[in-house]
């Protein structure tokens, strides 16, 4: 583009706004961010103030400044945390590597209308229905020294398999009911974007002889880019905001550390709210971190 | 003639009236005076949604009601969610008067100046309770703050057809060798020893309770929970060390139960003792009038022969009133009325669906311990032979320690028993790191 015709552009875009115009527009822009600043910045400034201060979450008039005090006790003195942590990296990779692409095949092969295409999708979408909070209970029932399937073993609770109290296992018992519901949500996401590609490219790559995976990589994956995106920020988010099905299973208890947990288990309950709002802000930078980066590297490849 | 006699007749039934209604109002007043003062409608604020506990918080709401003609609002919230909300719940718009625990735990709140002093209500109730609950319902400034209910001792409970089915005899577990002795034998027949559940976070606590009591005695216990003893000491260790001896006679999946899941397994014979609160004694009794006449508990055995079994974790359940609230007077003449053995015979007098009565050991001293079942005899034994009486681990130390610090330490020492030294020193460390109180 020129920059001749990028001026024009310029100008065609700016406009004269009339007087009604111009109230309306700060209506309604102004309106939604007082409550934005109001509900979301607000709060979220305040939680950071908070990380840095020592109060039992009652009455504001015995804050007292710590510093770094509560990071340090997390970073150095908290097993809890590190444990936390390490279990909220098993549960990306296993999203990001296999529960994310799984996710993208099944809309890969229902894309291309093999038989039956229509049970499947429905019936891998059918969990995403049901809220975090509901799949938490449904799969607690089957699971539970006393639930469903140690029941159809024959196992009593004194011999049951020990689906969540077991630390060998337990990760990755939670990780695949997490899984049961991302993959349906990645899945229905990648199959609205396959629809959009365009039937043309992919006989072209056809014609020239692309076989059915060179196709996907250097056709349709590339040709999906805003997709990709939002799927990518998904699995991170999802990975690091994970709190429901664990609440739901363990408690408040650290049954299972992860890091929303620890949010909640030291917000909630009585006192120590500084230190809860000290994991929330590590929680904010690594979810804003990678996030940031991604779409900053992805904007200037796009105005390249 | 007719219309004068029926216009007498009418006026004289109008006066009659007039006078009716007056004395009726007089009678009202006169009524409300002999009962307490008229404090008006009032919200109550309960700490569990459970059917034995509502039955009796509906009783004792319907004779205080009737007796005052005070509206009470009854709302009623799952105690977890109860517990980690109330921070901000007093912080709010509180119920006048709410269901709460003795000890550290009302003392918290009230040092926060979040509970409204209830000393006039102990003047007039004080003296149908002893001492040690007028202490437990005291705070730091020596005003009450705190209405006991109910109390329940931990202890190790059993089966006795089934001590009796393995030709064992309680009295003879006295100290710990017989205990490993008993327990070993439970372990040859395939049962599990001790039942125990920690998935909770709360209920091994009872267990860390109770042995460093018998370790290394009162004094330090309550030492170390109040902060004037370090976790980092080898008393502490030496509380690892006997709970590492009772590990192979638990059932495996230890942070995959919860109380109730431990309960189960006394309750299907599966396992031969469980260290529990007595309160599951009513859940016993949903289950069959046998299951609950079958309940039998024990103090827990004697470790150092210097402490013996003088001590014992006995939380008091009751009230307290929310400052916050709208009608303070209205909460404090309810709980006057709730500590009184009138409100006690009352709540006493509870049946659940099945149309029997809910055991309870009451805090008053009123309640006649002839009526007491068999299972609550021998609770009132336990609890007579220790000197000491502690609430509990969550009840005894800083809210913001016991839960999101202990309950996770105590899990990964279960996970990792090995790890005794990292565990005692990453509490010592969150103990030091809490914010200041005052």
């Amino acid at each position: 583009m020129s920059s001749t015709a990028k001026d024009i552009n310029k100008v065609s875009r700016r406009r004269a706004f009339s007087k009604a115009d111009r109230t309306t527009l700060s209506a309604f822009v102004g309106i939604p961010l007082f409550f934005h600043l109001l509900l979301v910045w607000i709060p979220a400034l305040l939680t950071i103030l908070l990380s840095f201060t020592y109060w039992s979450g009652i009455s504001i008039n015995r804050i007292k400044w710590a510093g770094l005090a509560n990071y340090k006790n997390i970073f150095f003195d908290t097993p809890a945390f590190w444990e936390a942590l390490k279990n909220n990296v098993i549960w990306l990779g296993w999203f990001g590597l296999i529960a994310t692409p799984l996710g993208i095949l099944l809309a890969y092969q229902i894309d291309r209308q093999i038989r039956g295409h229509k049970f499947y999708e429905t019936a891998y979408y059918l969990p995403v229905v049901l809220s975090l909070a509901v799949t938490g209970i449904i799969w607690n029932f089957l699971l539970r020294p006393d639930g469903f399937v140690n029941g159809l073993m024959g196992r009593d609770i004194d011999n049951a398999i020990s689906f969540f109290g077991n630390y060998n296992i337990n990760i990755y018992v939670i990780l695949t009911i997490a899984s049961w519901r991302h993959i349906g949500y990645i899945m229905l996401l990648y199959l609205a974007g396959l629809k959009s590609v365009d039937l043309s490219l992919r006989e072209a790559s056809a014609l020239d002889g692309a076989t059915e995976w060179q196709t996907f990589k250097k056709v349709v994956f590339p040709s999906m880019k805003p997709v990709n995106i939002i799927v990518i920020v998904i699995t991170i988010i999802e990975s690091l905001r994970a709190f429901d099905i664990v609440y739901i299973i363990y408690g408040s208890s650290a049954g299972f550390p992860i890091l929303g947990t620890l949010v909640f288990q030291n917000i909630a309950g009585e006192g120590a709210s500084m230190k809860g709002a000290a994991y929330a802000v590590i929680l904010f930078v690594l979810s804003i971190g990678p996030i940031i980066a991604y779409l900053r590297a992805t904007f200037k490849s796009d105005v390249q | 003639m007719s219309d004068l006699n029926n216009g007498i007749s009418r006026r004289s039934v109008l006066k009659g009236a007039a006078v009716g209604g007056l004395g009726l109002a007089a009678g009202g007043s006169l009524l409300a005076g002999c009962g307490s003062k008229a404090t008006g409608p009032l919200a109550y604020g309960a700490r569990s949604v459970d059917a034995g506990p509502t039955a009796q918080n509906e009783a004792l709401i319907a004779a205080y009601t009737a007796k005052t003609k005070n509206e009470v609002k009854y709302n009623a919230t799952e105690s977890n969610a109860f517990q980690n909300n109330l921070s901000q719940y007093l912080q709010g718009t509180p119920d006048d008067t709410f269901e709460w625990m003795a000890g550290y735990r009302m003392q918290f709140f009230a040092e926060q100046g979040l509970l409204a002093d209830l000393t006039g209500v102990w003047d007039s109730i004080g003296d149908q309770y002893s001492e040690s609950y007028k202490i437990a319902s005291t705070g730091l400034d020596g005003k009450q703050y705190f209405v006991p209910k109910s109390w329940y001792p931990w202890g190790l409970h059993f089966r006795k057809s089934m001590f009796q089915d393995l030709g064992l005899n309680a009295d003879n577990v006295t100290n710990w060798d017989e205990y490993l002795k008993m327990l070993d034998g439970m372990k040859k027949k395939g049962l599990v020893g001790f039942a125990a559940g920690d998935k909770g976070g709360w209920e091994a606590m009872g267990t860390f309770d109770i042995i460093n009591a018998r370790v290394n005695g009162y004094q330090f216990h309550v030492d170390l929970l109040a902060g004037r003893e370090k976790w980092t000491d080898a008393k502490v260790t030496d509380v690892f060390t006997h709970w590492a001896q009772l590990l192979p006679y638990m059932n495996p999946n230890v942070l995959d139960l919860e109380w109730d899941g431990a309960m189960q397994l006394l309750l299907q014979k599966k396992a031969g003792s469980m260290l529990m609160g007595s309160w599951f004694g009513g859940n016993f009794k949903e289950q069959s009038d046998a299951d609950y006449a079958d309940l039998s508990i024990i103090p827990f055995p004697e470790i150092n022969p210097e402490h013996g079994r003088d001590t014992i974790d006995a939380p008091i359940d009751g009230w307290c009133v929310a400052a916050n609230g709208t009608n303070n007077d209205g909460g404090a003449d309810f709980l006057k009325f709730a500590g009184d053995m009138e409100g006690v015979n009352a709540t006493l007098a509870a049946k659940d669906k099945d149309g029997k009565l809910i055991p309870m050991t009451s805090a008053n001293s009123g309640q006649d311990t002839a009526s007491y079942d068999p299972f609550q005899k021998e609770q009132l034994a336990v609890m007579a032979e220790a000197k000491y009486i502690t609430q509990f681990l969550d009840r005894d130390t800083r809210p913001d320690f016991a839960g999101p610090v202990v309950g996770p330490a105590i899990q990964s020492w279960f996970k990792n028993p090995k790890d005794v030294a990292k565990i005692q020193d990453t509490l010592q460390k969150q103990w030091e790191a809490l914010p200041p109180l005052a």
